[in-house]
């Protein structure tokens, strides 16, 4: 069996190379080791983006289009590459693409390029300048190498008039900065690249992306330190959430978790780290223990300068929007929390928001859990589904027979799994989830047999299935196990993956909630945009009358959307929520319904009140989330929703 | 056409304001003092400042000076920034609202109230982007 969109050539043409290219989202997850296959050696090695499988794949893109021409580097780029594969089965796993694909046809492009068709990059002042500061190896303005990062921090249509350099620390960050400053070149720090990415393509592309200048590329900041006395790590600005994670488990310690491939300091300074488990391991300010920055400015500063005016706190209102950060932050020393030996996964499945959004509430206010969340059932078949169709008939079957539209997802220990279990009629444990993961190319298959349709005519489907005798049933005809899950990848990576579900990691859900690998399938092959915001519980109509403003927007444009998740905030006074749309983000009108929904959403929010949209914290996490939260916006007046229609029209211009 | 900050913009740019902004219509009769704060001119990386005063949506001052400060005047908002920055914006390249919110351009004291002078100091900007042609290289 092939997986859904799988070329099954021995060679690939530069053609099939870039349509395999398009269907890349940056979702940076061949940057680490997240399966224990290792990690691109030439990406690691040379560290630019353009020697990464994703950076090869827009490469790819960028030659096709012409908006680049073939350099001496890009030599250097196809020579680096060994061809060894780590990139497929790390890229498969995600988004059943195959980058070595995109690799090989590239070496092959660049193999039959005569001399003269390599264009010459003659070097200027400022690129002298800042090797003076990294090394020579550390900065370049070669169009090859800078078009890497399109879709990512660099808008698709500019010119490639841009520098990307490297530092390998915060006093090269602040030379650079200087120097920047001195010779009037903008600049914008890079790290992951993950809410580039979502916003890269849309609406937001002109105020988040650097328009021309210095990418500041913060990988080489590698520093990772556990201090297991204290319960605090030391992270530098290129360390994922998912090396911390991994390190801090060895101390059976745990990091606020957010997405794998996401940069913690970057996840830090843009949103605070929006994640399941803030209620009770914090937000905003409450994540860390002190910051090392560098300001505008140059100058290096830390949080915990103790005669430094209070970096905590920042003007309220929702005007004060800032679409690039205040500061680079280089380093972090932040808070990790206890793994206990009895934690647990509990799932709560309902047909209906309204009982979902009670329960999370309920447990939020009383602090029950580790990790709260609302999961919808888009986001529960994405996760648990290996491929694509895959997750399409596990919604199919979720929506039509079962009536499972979402769950209450708890990571807790033994005592609240307990009252969790009090509270409601049915739950999905741990041992059913794993069976899920393991049996989902049968459950997929179950669509339209006889046993759903007995099971769908059940007074309640979910407390039938879930806690029923029908249990078994369902448990037996999923035959759970890593053979029968590899058997829906490509034959050449079965084996490969045979032995990743052996592992028990692969099958744990508080692990996989912890280390957030599974999340990135939601950008498989194509793009989303999760708009959203934090809002106050206090009125359970308000709350949901928000929810539903965002799914009448996308019906009206008609695209595909559902709700992601809700997770309560602050002792469930406040709870997060994304709602997702999903789209092809090479087709511009599909963008353009997305920048449509964005906008309108994001005023509707404001109009609405009690609520604090995604973009009104975007780049505040060092403050305080009190300072952030507080106090609780109420809806804006005609002549505020006024200006801030000629504010976004100023930023986006004829974009709407 | 003449080059940014020196005496000949600020006289040409007067004229052309008044001559061409109409206080209702272009600068929504606002009353308002404004400090901008340009740094890092090159050759030099020198900083100097120009004060803009209007009433009523009428020019009342422009004035060029070097250094942080001006101080015979005490302006409502001052707006600080690179003189790259500034280039960009008098190019048509940056708007005004976007080197705000993207901190190129720092407001000192309220955001919400310097935003609502965006639209209004947009016709300003108009009028200094059709005079000048010269910047510092």
């Amino acid at each position: 069996m092939t997986s859904d969109n799988v070329l099954v050539m021995e060679k690939t043409s530069f053609k099939d190379a870039v349509t395999i290219a398009k269907k890349g989202t940056h979702c940076g997850m061949c940057r680490f080791d997240f399966l224990g296959s290792g990690v691109c050696p030439a990406g690691r090695k040379h560290g630019f983006l353009a020697y990464w499988p994703q950076g090869r794949m827009e490469i790819v893109k960028q030659l096709d289009s012409g908006r680049v021409k073939p350099t001496e580097k890009l030599k250097d780029i196809v020579n680096s590459c060994n061809l060894c594969g780590i990139c497929d089965k790390q890229c498969n796993f995600i988004t059943q693409l195959r980058p070595e694909k995109v690799a090989g046809a590239l070496k092959e492009y660049v193999d039959s390029l005569d001399e003269s068709e390599i264009q010459h990059v003659p070097e200027d002042d400022i690129l002298h300048g800042l090797r003076e500061i990294v090394g020579d190896d550390w900065a370049t303005n070669d169009p090859i190498i800078i078009s890497a990062y399109t879709m990512t921090i660099l808008p698709p249509d500019n010119k490639l008039n841009y520098y990307v350099v490297m530092p390998e620390n915060t006093e090269q960050i602040s030379k650079i900065v200087k120097f920047a400053n001195k010779n009037n070149v903008p600049y914008l720090p890079r790290s992951g690249g993950t809410a580039f990415s979502a916003a890269a393509p849309t609406v937001l592309v002109k105020g988040l992306s650097l328009e021309q200048g210095i990418i500041i590329d913060l990988y080489r900041l590698r520093n990772l330190e556990i201090h297991p006395d204290s319960q605090t790590a030391t992270i530098g600005a290129g360390i994922t959430m998912f090396e911390l994670q991994k390190e801090a488990l060895n101390h059976k310690l745990r990091a606020l978790a957010a997405e794998a491939g996401a940069h913690v300091c970057s996840n830090i300074l843009t949103t605070g780290i929006i994640s399941t488990w803030g209620n009770k391991y914090g937000a905003f300010a409450d994540n860390f223990i002190d910051l090392t920055t560098v300001d505008d400015e140059g100058n290096i500063k830390k949080h915990s300068d103790w005669e430094r005016n209070n970096p905590y706190s920042t003007e309220p209102g929702f005007t004060n929007l800032s679409l690039t950060p205040s500061v680079i932050v280089t380093e972090a020393v932040v808070k990790l929390h206890p793994v206990f030996d009895d934690e647990e996964a509990v799932l709560v499945p309902f047909d209906n928001i309204r009982d979902a959004f009670r329960l999370l509430i309920k447990l939020g206010k009383r602090d029950v859990g580790l990790s709260l969340a609302v999961l919808s059932r888009k986001y529960l078949a994405e996760f648990l589904s290996p491929t694509i169709q895959i997750s399409k008939d596990f919604d199919y079957v979720c929506k039509n027979y079962l009536k499972l539209n979402y769950v209450v997802a708890v990571i807790c220990d033994q005592n609240d799994k307990k009252i969790v279990e009090d509270m409601v009629n049915c739950t999905i444990d741990q041992s059913l989830m794993k069976s899920l993961i393991l049996g989902a190319p049968r459950f997929s298959k179950l669509r339209d047999s006889e046993f759903l349709k007995i099971l769908s005519e059940e007074e309640d489907p979910l407390k039938a299935i879930f806690a029923g005798p029908m249990r078994k049933h369902l448990e037996k005809a999923l035959d759970p196990s890593p053979e029968q899950v590899s058997k829906v990848f490509d034959e050449d990576l079965q084996d490969f993956f045979k032995k990743v579900y052996s592992k028990p990691e692969m099958t744990d859900i508080v692990w996989l909630h912890a280390f957030r690998i599974l999340p990135t399938r939601m950008m498989r092959q194509q793009m989303f945009m999760g708009p959203g915001g934090a809002m106050w519980t206090g009125d359970e109509d308000h709350y949901l009358n928000w929810i539903q403003m965002f799914a009448d927007m996308g019906d009206k444009l008609d695209v595909e959307h559902s709700l992601g998740f809700i997770s309560p905030l602050d002792h469930g006074k406040f709870a997060y929520m994304e709602y997702d749309y999903y789209y092809d983000h090479n087709d511009p009108e599909e963008r353009n319904k997305i920048s449509k929904i964005t906008v309108d959403s994001m005023e509707q929010s404001l109009v609405m009140g009690k609520v604090l949209t995604i973009l009104n914290y975007l780049y505040k996490g060092i403050y305080r989330k009190e300072h952030v939260l507080y106090p609780i916006a109420k809806g804006i007046s005609e002549e505020e929703q006024e200006l801030f229609k000629e504010l976004l029209g100023t930023v986006l211009g004829e974009e709407i | 056409m003449v080059k940014f900050l020196s005496e000949e913009w600020i006289e040409i740019g007067k004229k052309y304001m008044i001559e061409k902004l109409d206080p209702v219509k272009d600068l929504k009769s606002i009353t308002t003092s404004l400090l901008g704060v340009v740094e890092h001119i090159p050759p030099d990386d020198s900083t100097m400042n120009f004060y803009l005063e209007l009433e009523g949506g009428k020019l009342k001052d422009f004035i060029v000076n070097t250094g942080y400060t001006f101080e015979e005047k005490e302006a409502a908002y001052e707006i600080k920034g690179n003189y790259g920055t500034y280039k960009s914006v008098l190019k048509g390249e940056m708007s005004l609202g976007i080197a705000v919110l993207k901190n190129r351009l720092k407001v000192k004291g309220s955001k919400m109230a310097a935003l609502k002078l965006i639209k209004p100091l947009d016709g300003v900007i108009v009028s200094l982007q059709e005079i000048t042609d010269e910047f510092e290289e």
